[in-house]
C-alpha cells in the first residue's frame, strides 16, 4: 500500500516537474538571441565582425536632404536623432546592416527608411584596415531621447551573433520637451 | 550467496547471471552509441559549416592553371589602380584579373556562392567592393555574372574583381577563389613574379 502511494507521489512530482520546465522554457528566439556587447558613447566597442565607436548624437526638428538632385525637407511629429559613428571591419570584410534606437521606456525605433538613400546610411560594407563611417537617422519621440541605447548589428536578424549596445547617455530636456541643443534643420550632406 | 552481495532489481528479485551480463553489455554499448548518435545528428550541420568556409588553401604557382569547380583557373594580373581623387591616400584600389577556361559547364551548381578574396600575410581577408568601380572592357565579368553568362565548354572567361585594401597590406596580399562545390578547399594564388 505504502509502495503504491509512494509511486503515485513520484508520478505526480514528475508531472509537476515536467509542467514547470515546459512553462519556464525560454522561447527559441530568446535562446538564439543576439549576444550583446555593451559600451558607452565615445568608446570603441568590439563586436564579432566589426568595431564601432559612436562620435556624437545630434537632435533636429527637420532634415534637409538632396534626393536625386531634388531638395527635400523631411518633417516629423517627433524629432530626428542623427548618430554618427566610426566603423572598422575586424579581420575580414563585413557588413553592418541594422541599427535600433532603444528609448528609456523600451520603445524601439529602427533606423529611418525615409533617409535610406543618404550618404552613410545602412547597410555599410567594411573592409579590414579601411576606416568606415555611418550616419544613422532615427525618427523618435522626444521623451525617448535621454538615456537611450543604440543597438547595432551586422545583419537584420543575427541569431547568436554579437550586437553592439551603446549607451548614449543623459540628455537634458527643454521646457517644450525636446532635448537641449536641438537644432532646427540638419543637412544630410555627402560629407559627415 | 547472501542477499547483501547480490544486486537487487526494483521488483525485489535477484538478478540472474544472464541479466547481469546483458546489463554490462548495454552499459558498454552506450559508450559507443552515445558518441555515434551525436556524430550522426551533427553530421549535416558540420558539413553545412564546412561548405560555407574557405579552410584549406591549395597553392597555385604564378602562371599555372589549377582545376577548380570543373574549370581551369589562372591568375593573370594583380595590380593597384592609383590616381583616384575620390579615395583617401591610405587606401588602394586593387584589381584582380583571372582567366578561366570553362570545363564542365554547369556553372550554376559548380560555382555556386563563388567568392574571390584577397588574403594578406596576417590572414586578413577582403571581399570585392562596390564602393569604387572602373571602366571595363566589354568581355570582363565578375565571378557571379560569369555563372549566368551561359558559357560553353572551352570558353575562356575574363573575370575581374575590385578591392579596397589599406596600403600596408598591398605588399603581402594574394588572390584566392572559393566555390561551394569545392569548399572547404580554396585556391590561393601566388603573387605575380615580375
Amino acid at each position: 500500500m505504502i509502495q503504491r502511494i509512494a509511486n503515485i507521489a513520484v508520478l505526480l512530482l514528475a508531472a509537476l516537474l515536467c509542467y514547470g520546465m515546459q512553462t519556464t522554457k525560454p522561447h527559441y528566439a530568446d535562446l538564439t538571441a543576439p549576444i550583446p556587447v555593451y559600451g558607452k558613447i565615445g568608446e570603441t566597442i568590439q563586436a564579432r565582425t566589426f568595431d564601432i565607436a559612436v562620435d556624437k548624437v545630434v537632435f533636429a526638428r527637420t532634415l534637409k536632404f538632396d534626393r536625386f538632385g531634388q531638395k527635400k525637407l523631411l518633417t516629423t511629429g517627433g524629432i530626428w536623432a542623427i548618430v554618427t559613428a566610426r566603423l572598422d571591419a575586424r579581420d575580414r570584410s563585413a557588413m553592418v546592416a541594422a541599427a535600433t534606437w532603444q528609448g528609456p521606456d523600451g520603445l524601439n525605433y529602427r533606423a529611418s527608411e525615409r533617409t535610406s538613400l543618404a550618404a552613410g546610411a545602412l547597410p555599410v560594407a567594411l573592409d579590414p584596415g579601411v576606416a568606415g563611417r555611418t550616419r544613422l537617422v532615427f525618427e523618435i519621440l522626444p521623451s525617448q531621447a535621454a538615456d537611450a541605447l543604440l543597438l547595432v548589428s551586422g545583419k537584420l536578424a543575427g541569431p547568436l551573433d554579437s550586437e553592439a549596445r551603446v549607451a548614449l547617455g543623459a540628455v537634458a530636456l527643454q521646457a517644450d520637451g525636446v532635448p537641449e541643443g536641438t537644432i532646427e534643420t540638419y543637412e544630410l550632406s555627402d560629407a559627415f | 550467496m547472501s542477499i547483501a552481495a547480490q544486486p537487487i532489481d526494483e521488483t525485489g528479485n535477484e538478478r540472474t547471471p544472464a541479466e547481469r551480463r546483458w546489463w554490462l553489455r548495454s552499459l558498454l554499448a552506450l559508450i559507443v552509441l552515445v558518441p555515434a548518435a551525436l556524430a550522426v545528428m551533427s553530421y549535416e550541420d558540420i558539413r553545412e559549416l564546412l561548405r560555407n568556409r574557405d579552410f584549406f588553401a591549395k597553392d597555385v604557382a604564378w602562371g599555372n592553371k589549377a582545376r577548380f569547380g570543373g574549370s581551369d583557373w589562372q591568375l593573370t594580373d594583380l595590380r593597384a589602380a592609383l590616381g583616384r581623387a575620390d579615395i583617401p591616400p591610405e587606401v588602394v584600389p586593387v584589381l584582380v584579373d583571372l582567366t578561366v577556361t570553362v570545363g564542365e559547364t554547369d556553372l550554376q551548381s559548380l560555382w555556386l556562392s563563388c567568392r574571390i578574396m584577397l588574403i594578406d600575410g596576417t590572414g586578413r581577408r577582403w571581399l570585392p567592393t562596390a564602393a569604387v568601380s572602373f571602366r571595363q572592357t566589354d568581355d570582363a565579368m565578375t565571378c557571379n555574372s560569369a555563372i549566368f553568362s551561359g558559357a560553353k565548354g572551352g570558353d575562356v572567361l575574363k573575370i575581374r574583381e575590385t578591392f579596397l585594401v589599406p596600403k600596408d597590406a598591398t605588399a603581402t596580399i594574394r588572390p584566392a577563389v572559393g566555390v561551394a562545390s569545392e569548399r572547404p578547399g580554396f585556391l590561393l594564388f601566388q603573387r605575380p613574379q615580375n
